[in-house]
């Protein structure tokens, strides 16, 4: 067991925390999310040229090889400056569902394109009744002759309206609940048929409802194999999970450091905050809680890193503690700023409305504990 | 000791149901018409119009039991929209401070609701230390007026009221305490300059007032020039008896059950998912304690007195309640809570569930906050004292 980031990763660590410093203050983060897109277009460029988006595909992708670890790595560095690009809905499971499940021919077709940035990917897995629950579908996919139609909805889909291509998990047999009989489809977003509706979320980032009415895709396009996406689906989203637990691990450190600092500025009752105790117990409480989410986000990296899916019930338990700690350490930073921490003025709202998001995505604290306790 | 509703009490709660019933809202009604109404019906029946109101000043001078009725009645439906800062807050301050001229002339339009107040008390400076307020009120040299100068903070509604009800300081040379003077102005006036603050659901809500060489005249002051930190006090204690909102937790909660029961899970609905449930059943059984503890401290103070230090637990319980009750609903909007648009999809629900329990967070903040609430019962109803103080 070694805690120890090589050479390269402490590069890309330096690289990215630099990135981030630089160009995510609150003010400029505010302006890169009302562009067209909510994010800002060069930025992205500079992040495929830095080599960033290579990292988790492997060398015959035309990628560094990397795995899970170097993604947290630099998603915890994202967690900080709340970066608004669509790292994670295409590269982690965009990317994550075609490196697993392409065709050569289709793999030579696309990651190159997701790896310089020309293309940006993202993962369509939900629907409006489904919840959490990725083998709830009812979106449907019927073969006809080398084609399949699909029919049906997906939700909340992050970055949909700037995206080249979704990965949409259909129905192509059994019930709305079954695991077997769903299949992924990369679907490219300007296909006949495909509509979306886009709006805002709570934490400043692009999410959109998309309908499918009679889209035509080819066989080629089935990532994975038919009937079987599931299993595929399950391993991009644990991927999914882990790098939002990176990200919310990085935000955590900062809401929890700035909340120090405040309290040590503001005075009332001719003392710093900080002086009072009840609040040092309450600091050191959201310490200990990101320390306690940073060692399962180490232990569920590597785990996955190591042994895939075998390693499925640590990302429950990691996701639940991330979602409740997480947020415990949210409301505290808001509690211990007073009014400031209600206002739109200081970043910790903001880190605060992220990790909401966050816990809202791929299952939620009490969806994961019930999956870890089954 | 029984918990029976005697028969008087059934026959109080059916004409306060028959009331309600018979003033309710139409759909396509004028809203401020129906609201102005509604307040005027309400003072006919005998002061119902203000409840907590003592009968000596028009209140209807009910039993706890009485209270508690109206609670439970008037929070299931929709009463009209109403602010505490003129009924709730000013108003017993006026009675226990005010002279009987400012009590003839302030407490008529607080009563009819024809006049919005807010309340000046925080500054940058002074939040939870609210002693330490400095917007400063100067005696002009024929002793008529103040000529007051500073900035309030956090300041609900200004935007919207139309007096203000404001801490000032006539003095600093001794104990912070001492030198505070509560003044009266309107709002709409030359130096008063009212700026919007965003909150974290986006809300306009709060503002921060610049108040600039504003002129006050000396019979808008309440109590003794110096002496305002007492009528302070007892203000912020009818309030947070207020914020604590046990009753209309209560309707929160059956809200909340009737929403999750919308969410589709499997076969049946978010209320059929134990995690939740049992959450949802956690709430309940606190709220259930809240409200009796609520009650035995209705019965114990009789009519028109202060509330005491109880009104600390009650602000402490209440707003817990009321942040899980917000917290369960965004939960309840699943994926969707993060949806802040316009969207087509998902549970009608969501948006406002999550602004809902972003504005939630302020509960534990305003009114006093929770750690300094705590301190308050430690003192004052535990009696601890610490060495070196
Ligand atoms: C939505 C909203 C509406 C409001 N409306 C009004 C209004 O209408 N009128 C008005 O006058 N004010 C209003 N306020 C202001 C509110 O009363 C103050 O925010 C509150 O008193 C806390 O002060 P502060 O914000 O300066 O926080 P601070 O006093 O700086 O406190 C920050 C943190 O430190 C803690 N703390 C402070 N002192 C101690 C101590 N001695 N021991 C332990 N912990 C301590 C607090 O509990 C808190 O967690 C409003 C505030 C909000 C958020």
């Amino acid at each position: 067991m070694n805690f120890d980031l090589t050479e390269e990763q402490q590069l890309v660590a330096d690289s990215v925390s630099r990135f981030v410093s630089d160009n995510y203050h609150l003010e400029s983060r505010q302006e890169y999310a009302a562009e067209p897109g909510g994010f800002k277009k060069e930025h992205w460029q500079t992040m495929a040229e830095l080599g960033w988006f290579g990292m988790p595909f492997s060398e015959a992708d035309g990628g560094f090889g990397g795995d899970q670890v170097d993604t947290m790595i630099i998603m915890e560095e994202f967690g900080k400056g709340l970066v608004l690009e669509p790292f994670v809905p295409s590269i982690v499971l965009g990317g994550g569902a075609v490196k697993r499940g392409g065709s050569d021919a289709l793999r030579a077709a696309i990651l190159p394109g997701v790896q310089d940035g020309s293309l940006q990917l993202t993962l369509g897995y939900a629907e409006e009744q489904s919840r959490f629950d990725l083998n709830d579908v009812i979106t449907s996919a019927k073969a006809d002759g080398d084609d399949f139609v699909i029919n049906g909805q997906k939700s909340m889909v992050a970055n949909a309206e700037t995206a080249s291509h979704i990965v949409v998990s259909a129905r192509t047999s059994g019930g709305q609940m079954e695991t077997d009989g769903i299949t992924l489809f990369l679907v490219p977003a300007d296909a006949e048929g495909v509509s979306m509706d886009s709006f805002p979320t709570v934490d400043g980032l692009r999410a959109s409802e998309i309908t499918f009415k009679d889209v035509r895709v080819s066989k080629d396009n089935v990532l994975g194999d038919v009937d079987q996406g599931h299993g595929l689906l399950h391993e991009v989203v644990l991927d999914g999970i882990l790098a939002h637990c990176a990200e919310a691990v990085g935000t955590m450190e900062m809401l929890y450091k700035d909340t120090i600092e405040y309290t040590q500025e503001r005075v009332q009752f001719d003392h710093p905050l900080s002086d009072f105790q009840v609040l040092q117990h309450r600091m050191v409480d959201m310490f200990m809680e990101y320390e306690q989410c940073k060692s399962m986000l180490l232990r569920a990296t590597m785990e996955v890193a190591a042994s895939g899916v075998d390693a499925t019930r640590t990302v429950h338990a990691l996701k639940h503690l991330v979602g409740k700690q997480s947020i415990f350490v949210g409301e505290s930073a808001v509690q211990l700023h007073g009014g400031m921490g209600m206002t739109e003025e200081l970043r910790i709202g903001h880190y605060f409305k992220r990790l909401l998001v966050i816990d809202a995505q791929f299952g939620n604290a009490d969806y994961h504990l019930q999956k870890f306790a089954a | 000791m029984d918990i029976d509703l005697s028969t008087e009490d059934l026959a109080f709660e059916k004409e306060v149901r028959e009331f309600l019933d018979g003033n309710a809202y139409k759909p396509g009604e004028d809203y401020n018409a129906w609201r102005m109404g509604w307040f005027e019906a309400a003072r006919e029946k005998g002061g119902w119009d203000v409840p907590k109101w003592p009968q000596e000043f028009g209140g209807p001078g009910w039993s706890p039991t009485q209270h508690y009725i109206w609670q439970k009645e008037t929070a299931s439906r929709t009463t009209p929209w109403d602010m505490p800062f003129g009924t709730v807050m000013l108003a017993p301050m006026l009675m226990q401070y005010g002279t009987k001229e400012q009590q003839e002339r302030f407490l008529p339009d607080i009563r009819s609701r024809k006049v919005n107040w807010c309340q000046g008390y925080s500054e940058p400076g002074a939040g939870s230390d609210l002693a330490n307020l400095k917007t400063k009120a100067e005696l002009t040299d024929d002793g008529q007026h103040y000529i007051v100068n500073g900035t309030k903070i956090w300041t609900t509604a200004a935007h919207i009221a139309d007096w203000i009800f404001c801490l000032t300081r006539t003095d600093d040379s001794g104990r912070k305490q001492e030198g505070i003077t509560f003044l009266l102005f309107p709002m709409n006036q030359e130096g008063v300059e009212v700026k919007p603050i965003i909150t974290l659901g986006g809300a306009h809500s709060v503002n921060m007032v610049h108040i600039t060489d504003v002129k006050v005249p000396v019979e808008n002051r309440v109590g003794e020039e110096n002496k305002g930190w007492a009528v302070a006090k007892g203000l912020l204690q009818h309030e947070r008896t207020g914020i604590a909102g046990i009753s209309n937790s209560i309707v929160a909660l059956e809200n909340l059950k009737q929403k999750a029961g919308t969410v589709k899970r499997g076969n049946g609905s978010l209320m059929d998912d134990p995690g939740f449930r049992k959450k949802i059943a956690e709430l309940e059984i606190d709220l259930m304690a809240t409200e009796f503890t609520e009650l035995r401290s209705l019965a114990s103070a009789s009519a028109g007195t202060a509330p005491g230090p109880e009104s600390s637990i009650l602000k402490l319980k209440g707003t817990n309640i009321q942040q899980r009750t917000n917290k369960l609903t965004m939960e309840a909007g699943g994926l969707y809570s993060a949806a802040w648009g316009d969207k087509t999809a998902g549970p009608g629900f969501a948006k406002a569930g999550t602004a809902g329990y972003l504005a939630s967070r302020a509960y534990t903040i305003y009114g006093g906050a929770s750690e300094v609430q705590r301190d308050v019962i430690a003192k004052n109803v535990l009696g601890i004292k610490r060495s070196g103080k």
